[in-house]
């Protein structure tokens, strides 16, 4: 149970307890402007009825072609409303504006390969691994993680325009590519 | 020479202006205007380079002289655009780029940068104009809705009369429906269509829109257009029909948005009835039935996936009990149980049902012996929440008789034991992840405080920090554990210790916005810039990058939404920028620094001029609070105080009051002091002013508002502070006289600062005729000086009454009382010599104007306060050696309770208790030997 309402320049003022948490970057103003200024329709927020923030989603529509698709950006959830399925919400909100309004072939998102938990869930969301990207994230120093911690999975799901399902491969996990040839 | 030629030497200048090397770029203009001295782009960019390196008054002339050119070179104009930025000169932007558009006419390019100039300066009458003109000549829609948007943001502006608002926006509309194609072509034309006939209550218009085939589709997708649906809706009372609309969502789309629950909740039986009004029992009663069946259905469906539809069976209860439909609170408990039966695994289910807890009497007796019974199970983490959950609400639902230190005590045993008891449920966690039994340690660490504010006795703090220091072994990204910390070591005097956990939580961005209250609130306290140690000056300094950015990005992204013709966004982002910009905390800070500074910097004109200068802009803002309180932790029952209000410092809290307090204050005391007079600082002031609020209580003059004391200071000041704040006014009544009596005349005051700027640059101040002067620079005036009298009571008496204060407070275990008298007694030192600076500094003047029994004054006050601040100095300084002594320390470790110490390590207690006394005696130390510092410089 939650609001599902626009993400709002305001909301930069009461996201703390989001963000707050290992896994969530606070970035410049600049970076939740620059989305809200081009793409607000693909930016959402999660609210509990008493007006506190649960979770948010930031996301674009980019690419040429066939692979103009929907991007997830940014998606994070208060730790006090995690296992509430308030993701799976907010990922089938931007699906449903890349398919209907930006007439996008896929959504994609890049998660740490080391993180399970999420890639499970992704998977459970119908999305799979179309490319492993060498050394996309820093290095967060907190585990063992390895390759694992820097590497991220391109993970995607086929919108109904993508009629030959051209988007996802089977053997994404065996594709590898530099950092440097994703955008 | 060839364009081509000049191109090549041209790029240098940018490569190094590109790359931050200004003075490169400096010097290669130079080179070139050597060869061209009368290039205008040259000019423009060594402007640039002058301004980014802070040399402003050089870069004021070079600026000035490239205006007079009034340009129309792209180059040169984007340069200027910089330079004036910089600056904080807009209108002279929006001024440069009206004279080049008019001068080229056709260029679209040139109307669309003069369009954003006027946005950028936040003028929407003339941007509004622009746009109407780029319209009519080059009729690409987009202007036009440009034009529509500038209109509706001038209706919005402060500076706009509430009785021009209705105009603009019937202008909007006339234009909107004037549009060749319809707003529906586009979600945020459609937005802005909206917004318009929202604004005029032109539901019929509106509702034509909505009801479209193409205006329900795109609501359906868009939730910035849905959600202006739906207040349109409600606004004109449209509740069945969204109601209906809302159930179809829900039962055919599956749509669990509670929004579309409120609705249906709404059409059944609304939250509140209009004034004098009662529901109609008998109308509603049927309607609430069909909604309860539905709810039970859904509910039913969903099981656990989701909690809505229980929920929405709790609110239609809570409002059938308000308006009396129903007396018997039987089925709320009965709901209630069975969500906590549900739910209560889940972390927010506290959260969830707070809302529904308002109970007494045998129906409280029942909540309670229901959720007493929740088994203390530690078998997996669903027990355990379970357990929290009920604890959680046990507490919040406590009445007044119950919250004793003896059943407090009781309680807080039980949550510590239980803590121990689950932690080993999160034994094999990476360390990223937060433990399942944290909430227990929190919820100890809110009984601590609640003991603490019951008995007054500081060694229940000390076990809270024991406890939840020890809890952040364990949990490392426990950040509502560092929060807690923090609160609580400031309150034990322990600054550094609250410091470190500050800095752990990595605040950055916005966050130093809403989160740097927690260290820097009354930071000057515990500032130790009088001894050079500038952590905290720092600290604030740092916060304020923020606003910087902001006032330097934001409007560059208002720019963007207007390309991109995100109209929804603009307004937003307007009011962010807005928000930010008249933050609160941003000038709560800025008065913080302000007392810092005066510690560590020789107080002379030039700081009091500049201070005094900004101080005054701040004094005019309207401002907003976006201090994030919320995010601490309250576990406290809902009788008591928050465990925010229990743990401010000094148990006042900083806000508009304290803020508008200090502000006048200050501003008196500099006004005094400064020899600028308003003409001066207009004639000296080189950015634009902020606006000016139409419609505003604001119209007395400033003398007059800075003479206005707040009834509620007391709410928000401590007494320490308002007896500082009586002395400060009470000294400058005492003085105005002669200050205004021996104040240069404002040509003296700007010949001088002509003469300071020459000899910076070169170049004399511009637009400022020096008259000629006469003699020694001292100016006789012709009336009589203002009699001497002796300095009034508050003033005299005021050292000799923080003395016996810091005395009585000697004897309280934390020292950050101690340090607030003490750093305050300072404070008024230095306002009394900022105030004597004047005279002291110049005996020509007193002999003048006869002012020696009134320097005879100041130095009896002066010996006073320099030997009161002598006494409190040494007293610090002892007390830091005692505080800091091994003695200390043991006494510190053997208050932690036997509760504790069979869990917690010894040597763990002890090095928490270390770090206590070592910051203890760190900052008292440097306050005393600060304060001894500054007799010496001014004695």
């Amino acid at each position: 149970m939650s609001i599902l309402r626009p993400f709002k320049a305001s909301d930069m003022f009461k996201f703390n307890n989001i963000n707050l948490d290992v896994w969530t970057e606070t970035y410049g103003i600049g970076f939740y402007l620059s989305y809200l200024s081009r793409w607000p329709d693909l930016c959402c927020v999660q609210e509990a009825p008493s007006g506190r923030m649960m979770g948010y989603v930031l996301g674009k529509a980019e690419g040429t072609g066939p692979e103009w698709h929907g991007h997830v950006t940014a998606i994070t959830v208060a730790p006090e409303y995690r296992r509430l399925s308030l993701a799976r919400k907010m990922m089938s909100l931007l699906e449903t504006v890349s398919e209907e309004v930006y007439q996008g072939y896929f959504v994609d998102l890049y998660v740490r390969c080391a993180n399970v938990v999420a890639i499970e869930m992704y998977e459970k969301m119908g999305y799979s691994v179309y490319r492993r990207v060498r050394e996309y994230y820093g290095n967060l120093g907190i585990g063992k993680g390895g390759k694992d911690e820097e590497d991220a999975f391109d993970m995607r799901k086929p919108l109904p325009r993508d009629v030959n399902r051209k988007s996802i491969r089977p053997n994404g996990r065996d594709i590898i590519v530099s950092a440097h040839d994703v955008s | 020479m060839s364009a081509a030629a000049f191109e090549r030497q041209i790029r240098p200048i940018y490569d190094a202006l590109d790359t931050g090397s200004n003075k490169s770029a400096i010097v290669a203009c130079n080179k070139l205007l050597k060869k061209h001295p009368k290039n205008v782009l040259v000019k423009a960019l060594k402007a640039l380079a002058l301004i980014r390196s802070q040399k402003v008054e050089e870069s004021l002339v070079l600026c000035d002289e490239v205006l007079q050119t009034k340009p129309t070179d792209d180059g040169v104009l984007t340069a200027m655009m910089h330079v004036l930025r910089g600056l904080g000169r807009h209108n002279d932007t929006v001024t440069m780029f009206e004279e080049a558009y008019k001068k080229m006419p056709a260029n679209e390019d040139l109307g669309a940068q003069t369009f954003f100039a006027n946005v950028r300066a936040s003028r929407w009458k003339s941007a509004h104009q622009v746009a109407t003109r780029m319209y009519k000549q080059f009729q690409d829609e987009r202007y036009l809705f440009w034009s529509i948007m500038s209109a509706i943001l001038q209706a919005k502006d402060v500076s706009t009369p509430s009785a021009m608002r209705p105009i603009l926006y019937q202008l909007a509309h006339r234009l909107i429906t004037s549009s060749p194609t319809p707003s529906y072509a586009n979600a945020d034309r459609f937005h802005l269509h909206l917004t318009i006939l929202r604004e005029l209550k032109l539901y019929e218009e509106a509702n034509k829109l909505l009801d479209s085939d193409i205006g329900k589709s795109i609501c359906a997708t868009n939730l910035s257009c849905n959600e202006l649906r739906r207040e349109i809706y409600v606004q004109q009372g449209r509740i069945q029909l969204e109601a209906e609309q809302a159930e179809h969502l829900i039962v055919e789309k599956k749509d669990r948005n509670w929004l579309e629950f409120l609705s249906v909740i709404e059409g059944a039986i609304p939250a509140t009835s209009p004034e004098g009004t009662t529901v109609d029992l008998e109308a509603t009663g049927p309607k609430v039935s069909r909604v309860r069946e539905l709810f039970l259905k859904i509910a039913e469906e969903d099981g656990t996936k989701d909690r809505s539809a229980p929920l929405a069976l709790l609110e239609v209860e809570k409002r059938a009990l308000h308006h009396g439909l129903s007396q018997d609170r039987g089925p709320l408990l009965t709901l209630l149980k069975q969500y906590f039966d549900k739910f209560g695994d889940k972390a927010c289910c506290f959260e969830d049902l707070k809302p529904f807890l308002d109970l007494d009497g045998d129906d409280l007796a029942q909540l309670t012996s229901f959720l007493e019974a929740v088994p203390t199970s530690f078998t997996t983490v669903s027990d355990l929440r379970r357990l929290i959950n009920s604890y959680k609400i046990l507490r919040y639902t406590l009445p007044q008789s119950e919250i004793t230190e003896e059943k407090e005590a009781s309680r807080n045993a039980a949550y510590i034991k239980a803590y121990f008891e689950g932690l080993p449920l999160g034994d094999g966690l990476p360390s990223t992840e937060l433990q399942p039994a944290d909430d227990l340690a929190l919820l100890a660490g809110n009984t601590y405080v609640n003991l603490w504010k019951l008995t007054g006795n500081d060694c229940h703090l000390l076990n809270a920090v024991y406890l939840l220091e020890f809890a952040l072994t364990k949990s490392k990204q426990s950040f509502l554990t560092r929060l807690i910390l923090i609160r609580l070591y400031r309150l034990l005097g322990a600054l550094n210790a609250a410091l470190e956990h500050y800095r752990a939580m990595q605040i950055k961005q916005v966050q130093h916005d809403t989160l740097s209250h927690l260290i820097l609130s009354r930071a000057s306290t515990f500032s130790l810039a009088s001894t050079g140690d500038l952590t905290l000056a720092t600290e604030c300094l740092e916060s304020t990058h923020i606003y910087l950015s902001n006032s330097q990005e934001t409007a560059d992204f208002i720019v963007r939404a207007f390309t991109g013709e995100k109209y929804s966004q603009i307004p937003e982002f307007i009011f962010f920028e807005d928000q930010l910009d008249n933050s609160l905390q941003r000038d709560t800070v800025k008065v913080e620094h302000v007392r810092m500074r005066l510690t560590h910097e020789v107080i002379q004109s030039d700081l009091i001029d500049l201070e005094l200068i900004e101080l005054k802009f701040i004094f005019d803002k309207v401002h907003y609070d976006n201090r994030d309180f919320a995010i601490l932790p309250n576990y406290q029952p809902k009788v008591a105080q928050s465990l925010h209000e229990q743990t401010l410092l000094f148990d006042r809290p900083e806000g508009e009051v304290w803020l508008s307090t200090f502000l006048k204050t200050y501003i008196r005391a500099f006004q005094q002091a400064s020899d600028l007079d308003d003409t001066v600082e207009e004639k000296l002031l080189v950015g634009d002013r902020p606006k000016q609020i139409a419609d505003s209580e604001k119209k007395l003059p400033l003398r007059e508002r800075l003479l206005q004391r707040d009834p509620k200071e007391s709410e928000s000041l401590t007494p320490d502070e308002i007896k500082f704040v009586d002395y400060t006014h009470a000294l400058v009544d005492w003085l105005e006289p002669h200050h205004n009596h021996c104040r240069p005349p404002p040509a003296v005051v700007l010949a001088e600062a002509a003469k300071q700027t020459e000899l910076k640059t070169g170049h004399p101040l511009k637009g400022i005729d020096i008259p000629p002067m006469n003699g020694n620079g001292h100016h006789k005036k012709n009336e009589e000086p203002p009699a001497i009298v002796d300095a009034p009571e508050v003033v005299v008496k005021y050292f000799e009454t923080a003395k016996s204060r810091f005395q009585e407070l000697q004897s309280k275990s934390s020292p950050s009382e101690l340090l607030h008298v003490a750093t305050l007694a300072q404070e008024a030192y230095l306002l009394l010599v900022t105030e004597t600076l004047r005279f002291n500094k110049n005996p020509s003047l007193v002999k003048i104007h006869k002012l020696g029994n009134l320097v005879a004054n100041f130095k009896a006050l002066r010996s006073d306060a320099v030997s009161v601040l002598g006494e409190i100095s040494s007293t610090l300084i002892k007390r830091a050696e005692d505080d800091g002594s091994s003695d200390s320390r043991h006494l510190c470790v053997d208050r932690c309770t036997p509760d504790l110490s069979s869990h917690i390590d010894h040597d763990f207690v002890f090095t928490c208790a270390k770090k206590i006394c070592d910051s203890r005696k760190k900052v008292l130390d440097g306050v005393g030997k600060g304060i001894d510092r500054l007799r010496g410089t001014y004695a």
